[in-house]
Order: C-alpha cells, then sequence, then structure tokens
C-alpha cells in the first residue's frame, strides 16, 4: 500500500484551474518530486496533500487514512515544510519544536527527548533556548524542516525548502532529505530547480498549469526526449582504432572521432564510462579529460511544455 | 480544549515578549488617566462647589427676610454661600471677582409686595461667571412666583384684585415660598451616581485602551497567514476551531489581565475607585467579550493585517469617543441614542450605577447587553472565517 496515494485531485479558485486532475502515489521510503515552475499548481496541490484546503474533486489517502480539511486523523502522518518559513521567530527553537509537537499530541519526558534528538538533527543543539529571530537565514530553513520531522510522519512535504538558501544550508538540507528517505519516510518534494529533483527524486511528475505532464523515473522521462547520453574524451593517439575498440562495447551507439577527441554516444552514459575508458585505453591511446553529458529533467520540461523551467 | 489553550499560551507568550502588551494594556491607559485627572479633573469638580452669592437687603420687612431664608436653606445644603453685605460692598466684591452675584432688595419691597403693587429682586451678576448669574436669576424668580401664587390665593379670598392685603399673610405666604427650594432640584442623586473624576478617568482609559490590547491578539489570525505559520496550524492534527478559539482565549485572557492590573495599580497609585471588585470584574469580562467580538468582526472582513489594524484602531476610537471614555457624553436625541451602540458606554453606565449603590444585579444589564454584543459579533466573524477559503 503506498503512504500517499492521490487520485484525480482538481481545485479551482474561480476562473483559475489551479489543480487540474493530479495523480500520483509514493512509496515507502520512496522521494517523489513535483517538479515545475512557479505558479503550476504544486503549492495548491501539497496544500490539498496536507489538508489545508479542501479539493474540488479527487481524493487523498496518506496511511490508508483520508485526507480532508476537517479529518485530524491523517493530518498526524504528514509532517509539513512550507515553503515561508514558518516558525515564531520571537520564541526558541525549542519552543517552536515543543509548542508543534503538543499540537501533535506529544508531551512529558518523551516530548523533550524528542526537541532534543530533532535539535541534534537540525544542528542547532548549542542554539536551541535562543530566540529565532537572532538566527540566520539558513539556521530558520533548519529549524523549519525539523518542526516537520518532529512526530515522525509518515510522509514528509517539502515545498521548496531551499528557496533563498545559501549553497552550503542547501546542500545539508538535500544531504537531511536523502537521509530522511533512506530511513523509510516517504517525502514529497516539490522544486522548480531540476538539479534538485535529479539528486533527490526517485520519481518525478512535472507539472505545468495545473496538469501532470509526465511521470516516472528520471530515465523513464528523458527516454520520452529521446536523447542519448554523450561521453567526450580528449585523447592523443590513434583515435580510429579507439573508435572501433568503444564501439565493441555493449550499448554504445555512434561513436565519432575527429583530430583530438571522440563521441560516444550511449543511453547510459555513466554506466558504460568505465568500459569505454578500458576499451580505449586498450587500443593504445593516451586519454586526457573525460566529460559525460546527460540530457536532464530541463531538456524533458522543455520538451513537454516548450518552455524552460525557470521562465 | 488542549489545542486551544497550546494556541492561547503560546500567543499569550509571544505578546508578553513584544513589549507593546504593556504598552497598550498598562502604561498608556494608567498615563492618560493621570494626565486626564491631573488637567481635567479639577473642572470636574469645581462643577460642585458653591456659587458666591451676596443679599443687599435695603428693605428689612417681612418679605424680605423670608428670602433671606431661603438663601440660608440654600446655603445649608451646600448649594451657594450667602453673604449679607451693603451695595457697595458687594459691588467692589463683584468687580474683584470675590463675588459671583448678589441679590438686591430695594426699600419698600415688602410694602409693595403687601399692598399688591410692583416689586422687584434685583440681580447683579458677575460677567465671567453667568452660569452663576443664571442661578441667582432662577432663585428670585422662583421666590417671586411663589409669593405671587399665594398673594393671588388671598386675594381671591378677600374682597377683590389689588388689595389691600394683610401683611402678616402675605409674609406667611412668603415662607411658604421660601420653604420651597427652587434650586433643590436633582444634583444629589445625579452626583451619587457618578464615579469620582479619577475613577472616571481610569475607567475610561482602561475600557478604551483594552480595545487595542485585544486588537493585536486578535489580528495574529492574519499575521500567521501572513508568515506562513497559519499553514502549520491548519495542518497540524487539530480542528480548526481550536485555532480561533485559541486566538479568543488569549485576547480574552490579556484584555481581562491587563484591565485587572491597570485598575489595581490605579487604585494604589491614584487611589481610584472603580466599586466593589466582583461586579467590577463580571462587568469588566462582559466588556472584553465584546472587544473581542467586535475586533474578531473586524478582522474576519480584513483582507491583511495592516487593514484589519487600521480599521480596528478607527473603530475603537470611534466607539471610546461615543462611550463617554474621555468625556462624559450627555445630550439628548440622536447622540445620545449613538451611544448604546458603543460598549464603552455599557461599561461606563454599569460603573456609574455602580456608584450609587448596590451589588452585582446593579450592574448586570449593562453586562447582558455587552454579552450580547460579543456573541452577535463574534458570531458574525466565525461565520464569515468559515466561509471563506483560507483563513
Amino acid at each position: 500500500m503506498p503512504v500517499l496515494s492521490v487520485e484525480g485531485l482538481k481545485k479551482s479558485f474561480g476562473e483559475l484551474v489551479a489543480v487540474d486532475d493530479v495523480s500520483f502515489h509514493i512509496e515507502e521510503g520512496e522521494t517523489f518530486g513535483l517538479l515545475g515552475p512557479n505558479g503550476a499548481g504544486k503549492t495548491t496541490s501539497i496544500s490539498i496533500v496536507a489538508g489545508i484546503l479542501e479539493a474540488d474533486d479527487g481524493a487523498v489517502t496518506v496511511a490508508g487514512k483520508t485526507v480532508s480539511t476537517k479529518k485530524i486523523e491523517a493530518k498526524a502522518e504528514i509532517g509539513l515544510v512550507p515553503q515561508d518559513i514558518a516558525v515564531y521567530t520571537d520564541l526558541t527553537a525549542a519552543e517552536n519544536l515543543a509548542f508543534f509537537g503538543r499540537l501533535y499530541g506529544m508531551g512529558g519526558s518523551d516530548l523533550g527527548k524528542r526537541v532534543d534528538e530533532i535539535l541534534d538533527v537540525i544542528g542547532l543543539r548549542e542554539r536551541g533556548g535562543d530566540r529565532v529571530k537572532e538566527y540566520s537565514g539558513g539556521m530558520k530553513r533548519r529549524l523549519n524542516i525539523g518542526i516537520g520531522l518532529l512526530h515522525k510522519p509518515s510522509l514528509l512535504i517539502l515545498d521548496e525548502p531551499t528557496v533563498g538558501v545559501d549553497p552550503q544550508s542547501r546542500n545539508a538540507i538535500l544531504e537531511s532529505v536523502e537521509v530522511l528517505s533512506q530511513g523509510g519516510t516517504a517525502v514529497l518534494y516539490t522544486t522548480h530547480y531540476m538539479e534538485e529533483a535529479e539528486r533527490l527524486c526517485d520519481r518525478v511528475a512535472i507539472i505545468d498549469h495545473g496538469k501532470v505532464m509526465a511521470e516516472g523515473t528520471r530515465r523513464e522521462l528523458i527516454s520520452l526526449v529521446g536523447t542519448s547520453d554523450r561521453i567526450s574524451l580528449r585523447a592523443e593517439g590513434d583515435l580510429t582504432a579507439a573508435a572501433n575498440a568503444a564501439r565493441s562495447v555493449q550499448n554504445v551507439g555512434e561513436v565519432i572521432a575527429s583530430d583530438h577527441a571522440l563521441e560516444v554516444m550511449t543511453p547510459d552514459g555513466s554506466g558504460v564510462l568505465p568500459l569505454v575508458l578500458n576499451a580505449v585505453t586498450a587500443a593504445g591511446i593516451n586519454v586526457q579529460s573525460v566529460e559525460v553529458t546527460e540530457p536532464d529533467l530541463e531538456t524533458v520540461f522543455l520538451y513537454l511544455t516548450g518552455r524552460a523551467l525557470r521562465d | 480544549m488542549s489545542a486551544t489553550w497550546e494556541i492561547a499560551r503560546k500567543d499569550m507568550r509571544l505578546r508578553v515578549r513584544d513589549k507593546s502588551l504593556f504598552i497598550w494594556g498598562l502604561l498608556a491607559p494608567l498615563g492618560l488617566a493621570f494626565i486626564f485627572n491631573l488637567v481635567f479633573g479639577p473642572a470636574f469638580e469645581e462643577d460642585f462647589e458653591p456659587s458666591q452669592f451676596a443679599l443687599v437687603d435695603q428693605d428689612g420687612g417681612p418679605v424680605a427676610a423670608s428670602f433671606s431664608q431661603l438663601l440660608s436653606e440654600l446655603q445649608a445644603q451646600g448649594l451657594l454661600e450667602i453673604e449679607n453685605m451693603d451695595e457697595e460692598a458687594a459691588r467692589t466684591a463683584i468687580e474683584e471677582d470675590e463675588l459671583e452675584s448678589y441679590f438686591l432688595i430695594p426699600a419698600g419691597f415688602s410694602a409693595a409686595v403687601t399692598s399688591g403693587q410692583e416689586a422687584t429682586i434685583e440681580v447683579v451678576g458677575n460677567v465671567d461667571t453667568p452660569t452663576s448669574s443664571q442661578i441667582a436669576a432662577s432663585i428670585a424668580s422662583r421666590f417671586g412666583e411663589g409669593v405671587d401664587t399665594v398673594r393671588l390665593s388671598i386675594a381671591t379670598t378677600q374682597s377683590g384684585p389689588g388689595g389691600p392685603y394683610d401683611p402678616q399673610t402675605v409674609a406667611a405666604a412668603a415662607q411658604t415660598a421660601a420653604a420651597d427650594p427652587p434650586v433643590a432640584l436633582a444634583q444629589e442623586p445625579v452626583s451619587e451616581r457618578q464615579l469620582d473624576p479619577t475613577s472616571f478617568f481610569v475607567a475610561g482609559m482602561a475600557g478604551f485602551f483594552v480595545f487595542f490590547t485585544i486588537q493585536a491578539g486578535v489580528t495574529s489570525l492574519l499575521e500567521e497567514r501572513e508568515e506562513g505559520t497559519l499553514a502549520r496550524l491548519q495542518a497540524a492534527p487539530i480542528a480548526r476551531s481550536s485555532i480561533l478559539a485559541g486566538k479568543a482565549l488569549n485576547s480574552f485572557l490579556l484584555g481581562f489581565f491587563s484591565m485587572a492590573v491597570l485598575m489595581v495599580a490605579s487604585r494604589y497609585l491614584m487611589g481610584s475607585d472603580l466599586g466593589p471588585p466582583f461586579p467590577v470584574a463580571v462587568l469588566a469580562a462582559a466588556l472584553v467579550a465584546s472587544a473581542v467580538g467586535i475586533m474578531g468582526l473586524i478582522a474576519s472582513v480584513a483582507k491583511n493585517a495592516e487593514q484589519a489594524g487600521n480599521l480596528q484602531s478607527a473603530v475603537a476610537v470611534i466607539l471610546g469617543m461615543l462611550g463617554g471614555t474621555f468625556f462624559p457624553v450627555g445630550g439628548t436625541g440622536l447622540l445620545s441614542k449613538l451611544t448604546y451602540i458603543s460598549p464603552h458606554a455599557w461599561w461606563m453606565r454599569g460603573l456609574n450605577d455602580l456608584a450609587g449603590g448596590g451589588g452585582i444585579e446593579v450592574v448586570l444589564p449593562s453586562v447582558a447587553v455587552l454579552l450580547f454584543m460579543a456573541l452577535v459579533t463574534g458570531g458574525m466573524a466565525v461565520f464569515i472565517l468559515r466561509r471563506k477559503e483560507q483563513w
């Protein structure tokens, strides 16, 4: 049974159709990405999934429990990390965590222990007693995520958690999501950063104008475009012999030799790279540099919508 | 209830850390009550100071003696102070602002009255004290009317209008007229049903500023929406009504607490006395409840916290002025009826009723009206919020 099941979700605001027949599901330990530009319907979709908004049509279940604004049982299974830094800046980090913990039914010494654990996880143990308004932006972001994790949810929803974050904090956030996923938490991750979706998500739904344009693993999505990976080798020696050697490797397609370079086309660049390198070096050439260029989700989005993600 | 209390407790903690609670809830009302009392308090008390009058009796007859007796009785009631002097001394005293008015009874006054001829008591007033001059004229006029009435009845029982009359009978009539003091009026009961100036200003400022104390608590719902924390509350496994109830509870408790602290502090710092604690507490709780409802209703129709704050401030000032928190609102007609829409008016009315004596039963009408206002406005606020897609 999937942790999250979304079926035929629809939501309009007046004439504007924000979410149009969106369906997807997330398994335990899976990170699912909603990739789309601003205004695509990502935040509206997760607001419905989190029980903040009521859908016009469709159904959402989390851990087998139906989600709606009025049903509180399912909400206990969900951890939400909103796009805004949704914390009380006049409270300390520990007070913020304790407050939301009590709203999720936690209390007593268990709550105290869990607050300390989360402060450790988000790296704020030393500053847990300071008021949040004294924190840097990155520290606030980490607390924002920590509150979502506090009650050990089955489903963690992260709505563009890295917007406006410095590279160091961004990397820390992405690493923590990876750890959570490895720990069995189902993660719904919305972003308009293609690199984040590629790094974190087991499967991605590309969403635009409220519709899911395509859904699948990165490789499945890229296969829609029909483009191969390209391995570019700068080398010296008998490149014609090297090209023939490369062609003998399984999964290698077209190979083009030029004056000081080989261009190897393959559907699995990172997979065949070691085999190609072995083959061409065995053919007697001296490899000076290697670059693998893959078609990415940006390419897919462009292919599906006719515009770039950041348009 | 647990979630409601947690949200209220969190909001209270935030408000306590935000110094505005102390400014709006304690320092501003206490400071303004102190200043208003200092500046306007004596003016309030002046209303009850007796006028300084003199009697210049050039007649010395029995009717003049009756008028003198009337003035003495009014003096005994504390409504005026009377001194006998000659005309020159009285005129000098007026010019030197030592006297507000004097009565001149000319020689032959009693004889003229008893013979049925025209007789006049002259009132000479200080131009700087027109109210006192009117009071003096009123006293003389009422005395004259009384004498005329009795004289007419005497004339009827004798041989026809125009006299002659028995001087003793007319003097007795004049005494009868004097025994009906013309200006005893309703001063005593009115003064008994009013707070003293210090308590008035403390009550007024407490009622006025509690709306501002509550405003911040109610508007925090909109602020949470703008800052994103409301989404987190809505995503939590709690009933949505708990969020509204938590906000209302926090506003009520802070409003009531700030009023209580203000009243206790003003009692010891300024010597105010709003009345017996229990009825005052019940009345204050009802006022705070109505303020939560009204401020909540405004917040429910506002687009954002800034708009709500502006609207709430404007409404609080208008209702406060209308309700007589700065100065007593009197008059008749539309204005006097309009005051009834102000919860401040019912708060002040309840306290004034309490100042006249009695216990909880005295304030119950005001409490009932205030709670009705709270229910209607609070109910409308909840109804409007529930109809909104995202609050």
